[in-house]
């Protein structure tokens, strides 16, 4: 270890010593102190000399050092020499001061008072050393202390009169008005930012003498806002700010001291208004299906409870919208609401539309259907088939209401644009209808489809709303490649947007023509189901713009109302219809059950059936084999067989299935992750958590 | 307006193109360029003096490789510039002729 040393003076050993100290921040026990000069008395700064000590760290006796001064590591008695010359000139001051003292024997006496003390007058530091202490100096912010032409950097210091003091602040600081206007991006306000000039003027502050002194600063701000209305008034015309002006605001931005930010102008948002909507005048929502009384039984009779109209009967009355109240930019631009849109009514079979009124123009069950702003109203008649569906009687396909009181037997069919009523049995039979189905006795072997028309208007808005971001992204790529500095857009006028639609096609958006092609064939599937052209028209569009690649023209303008197009339809088929479908069946066997809305199983349960509900999935029994999906949740009450019999309940990734009891082998699906039961398990409620795992509540 | 010239090298046939590759070049490319590749194994087509593309150009260039690739040549694409890759990569075009096409 290299031991560390330094050589101080001062006018006498003790204060060599203290400054030597001072310096290596250490006690008198750390170090070794070598004496290498004592004091002399010189006369009139002649032939004095300083006392020179050697301070060594490290605790070793002296005895143990050499003596002479070691050169590599401590500076030379030359250069302390030197710097004792250097501060020569102060002290001959010094003498003259002692010498006035010698002459007056009272300001003898008031410097004996302030010695070891440090004073501030007039921005000047003053000292008077004393023969046992020193002044110590605390620096305050904003201050710089120069001793002897170098910055002290320290908090605090020590002061001597030989030193040369001198104190730096900054005197003066002056800051202009600083404002400006800007007008809001909505356009809806114009902000006036202002931060006032102001002048700061600053001393150091007088301290009386004081063996410690605090430095500290002392100033006076004087603020000028020299901010003018009519200025504010010359921006605001600048940037065309003309409408609801705030004056008062202007005044209490000229007039603050403090920096803010002021609302000049506020311009009127634009009032939203009120889509067109319907009013109904009678009943037309049927019981919902079968419902439970208090004891949980059902009473099929409560299901015969069905609304129905007298001819010229007002059904509903139809109100136009109330357009919104555009509202005004600062810059007085009308700021237009947001459209309203008007309903639309498709009125057909019995009912007509008179003077914003839908009125019966025959008896029967009013039906009226809302998807968004699309109405149908219609009066459905109704069809009592008394007996069986059997080869004597044929298939029945009728556009409304049908009961049948007795059996739907083999391979027959039956077909109704309304909701459909089978007192006894079904077996190996179709029943498709666009409204519901109730069934009183088992369902075997059949295919039950209830509210078709409506899945697949939720399954064509999906592909849709899928298609729909794919065609915004190549929007966003085709705009990227047209700012793109080598890139040549004039073919477009040739070509239009074909041939680079062929490239994006190539990879970019490969898996966008699976889509496409699905569209197509669901739309070509449910032709007869399918209400309202533009899902079919869109699907032209979507041929003839990526599949077809016609020599039309595809412009950027084609391909963004394509995409605008695809939106909104996705965007209705988000709406669900009101009242949507159901069916109700009390037990049901190695059978088909597809719904767009809910399915309720009441009887003994489900065997070896397939279900589909688009809402919720209800079994109040058991459920053996099969798959059972409930998009909007399932519950059931049993589930799984002994014999392991694969079945299946499956919800999309957001829903919960409910069991009473679970049979060990049954597997959950809640979105794309399966669980096998290991064992048997009670009262369950399943979900994904956070990770995509199914936990049970 | 797109010109060309071949060079016969020993180990296949070096092409450059001069000027923008876009819909004008079609006639040039499908017409006298392919042909005259056809007999050739290795082609490497240069596009140092590419300034600028259109998206018929890429069409092209998608056509006359995978042409000469149907045509068991091998085929690479070398000294493209830095903008002009960067619609190449904008559109994926190494995916499509593949990685190793271009050099």
């Amino acid at each position: 270890m290299q031991m560390q040393s330094i050589i101080s003076q001062g006018k006498n050993i003790e204060e060599a010593i203290h400054l030597g100290l001072e310096l290596l921040e250490v006690n008198k026990r750390d170090v070794d102190i070598e004496i290498i000069q004592q004091a002399k008395k010189g006369f009139a700064g002649l032939g004095r000399k300083q006392a020179i000590v050697k301070l060594s760290l490290g605790g070793n006796p002296s005895g143990a050092e050499p003596t002479a001064p070691e050169h590599g590591n401590t500076p030379s008695m030359d250069e302390f020499i030197d710097t004792f010359l250097e501060s020569e000139s102060p002290k001959a001051a010094d003498m003259a001061e002692i010498e006035q003292n010698e002459a007056n024997d009272t300001v003898e006496m008031e410097m004996d008072e302030l010695a070891g003390k440090a004073w501030v007058k007039d921005s000047q530091i003053h000292v008077k050393d004393s023969p046992n202490k020193y002044a110590t100096v605390k620096i305050g912010e904003g201050i710089q202390l120069m001793k002897n032409n170098e910055l002290v950097t320290e908090k605090s210091t020590i002061v001597s009169e030989r030193d040369h003091l001198m104190l730096n602040i900054k005197p003066l600081e002056t800051q202009y008005t600083v404002w400006d206007v800007r007008v809001e991006k909505d356009k809806l306000s114009a902000i006036l930012e202002v931060k006032p000039g102001f002048k700061v003027e600053r001393r150091v502050r007088d301290i009386e003498p004081d063996e410690h002194i605090e430095l500290s600063v002392e100033e006076t701000k004087e603020v000028t806002n020299t901010l003018k209305y009519d200025q504010v008034v010359r921006m605001l015309e600048n940037l065309r700010v003309i409408y609801g002006i705030n004056h008062n605001e202007i005044i209490r931005a000229i007039d603050t001291t403090e920096p803010g930010t002021f609302e000049i102008a506020t311009g009127k948002k634009a009032e939203p208004g009120k889509n067109g909507w319907i009013d109904l005048k009678v009943e037309t929502d049927p019981m919902n299906g079968l419902i439970e009384d208090e004891s949980g039984n059902v009473d099929f009779r409560e299901t015969n409870v069905i609304p129905s109209v007298e001819k010229g009967t007002i059904i509903a009355t139809l109100h136009d919208p109330i357009p919104g109240r555009p509202g005004i930019t600062v810059t007085n631009e009308p700021l237009p609401a947001k459209q309203t849109h008007p309903l639309k009514v498709v009125a057909k079979n019995g009912i007509i539309e008179v003077d914003a009124k839908l009125v019966a123009t025959e008896s029967g069950r009013p039906s009226i259907e809302q998807r968004g702003q699309l109405v149908k109203a219609m009066i459905l008649p109704k069809l009592v088939h008394q007996g069986n569906v059997d080869l004597a009687s044929g298939n029945i396909r009728f556009n409304g209401d049908v009961e049948i009181i007795g059996e739907v037997e083999e391979n027959m069919l039956v077909e109704a644009g309304g909701d459909v009523f089978i007192h006894k049995a079904t077996s190996e039979a179709t029943i498709t209808t666009s409204k519901s189905i109730v069934v009183k006795g088992n369902v075997i072997s059949s295919e039950l489809s209830a509210g078709k028309n409506n899945m697949l208007v939720v399954e064509l808005g999906h592909l849709l709303g899928i298609m729909h971001v794919q065609v915004e992204k190549m929007i966003t790529v085709i705009k990227q490649l047209t700012t793109s500095p080598a890139f040549k857009s004039n073919d477009f006028s040739v070509t239009g947007l074909q041939p680079l639609i062929r490239i994006l096609l190539e990879k970019k958006f490969y898996n966008f023509l699976p889509y496409v092609k699905q569209y197509q064939e669901v739309v070509e599937k449910g032709r007869e189901y399918i209400e309202g052209e533009e899902w079919h028209q869109v699907g032209v569009s979507i041929k003839q713009i990526f599949i077809v690649l016609s020599n039309q023209v595809t412009t950027m303008e084609r391909l963004t109302n394509l995409s605008q197009k695809m939106k909104e339809l996705s965007d209705t088929s988000d709406i669900p219809v009101e009242p949507n479908s159901y069916i109700t069946v009390s037990d049901t066997i190695n059978s088909s059950l597809y719904c767009s809305g809910d399915i309720n199983i009441i009887g003994k349960g489900c065997i070896n059936t397939k279900v589909h509900a688009g809402g919720k999935l209800h079994v109040r029994g058991i459920v053996r084999g099969g798959e059972v999906y409930g998009r909007l949740g399932a519950t059931i009450h049993e589930v799984g067989t002994n014999s392991g019999t694969k079945t299946i309940v499956a919800v999309p990734k957001d829903q919960k299935i409910q069991l009473a009891k679970a049979f060990e082998g049954t597997v959950l699906k809640i979105g794309k992750i399966s669980y096998k039961l290991q064992e048997e398990r009670k009262h369950i409620t399943a979900r994904l958590n956070d990770n995509d795992q199914i936990i049970f509540e | 307006m797109l010109k060309y010239n071949i060079v016969n090298e020993e180990n296949g046939v070096q092409v450059t193109l001069h000027g923008d590759l876009d819909i004008e070049g079609t006639e040039i490319i499908k017409e006298e360029l392919l042909p005259n590749l056809l007999n050739s194994k290795e082609v490497n087509v240069s596009f140092e003096k590419v300034p600028f593309v259109d998206s018929s150009g890429m069409g092209l260039l998608i056509t006359l490789v995978n042409s000469l690739k149907e045509n068991n040549s091998k085929v690479t694409i070398s000294n493209v510039k830095e903008e002009v890759f960067e619609i190449f990569e904008l559109l994926q075009l190494p995916e499509i002729l593949g990685e190793e096409v271009f050099v």
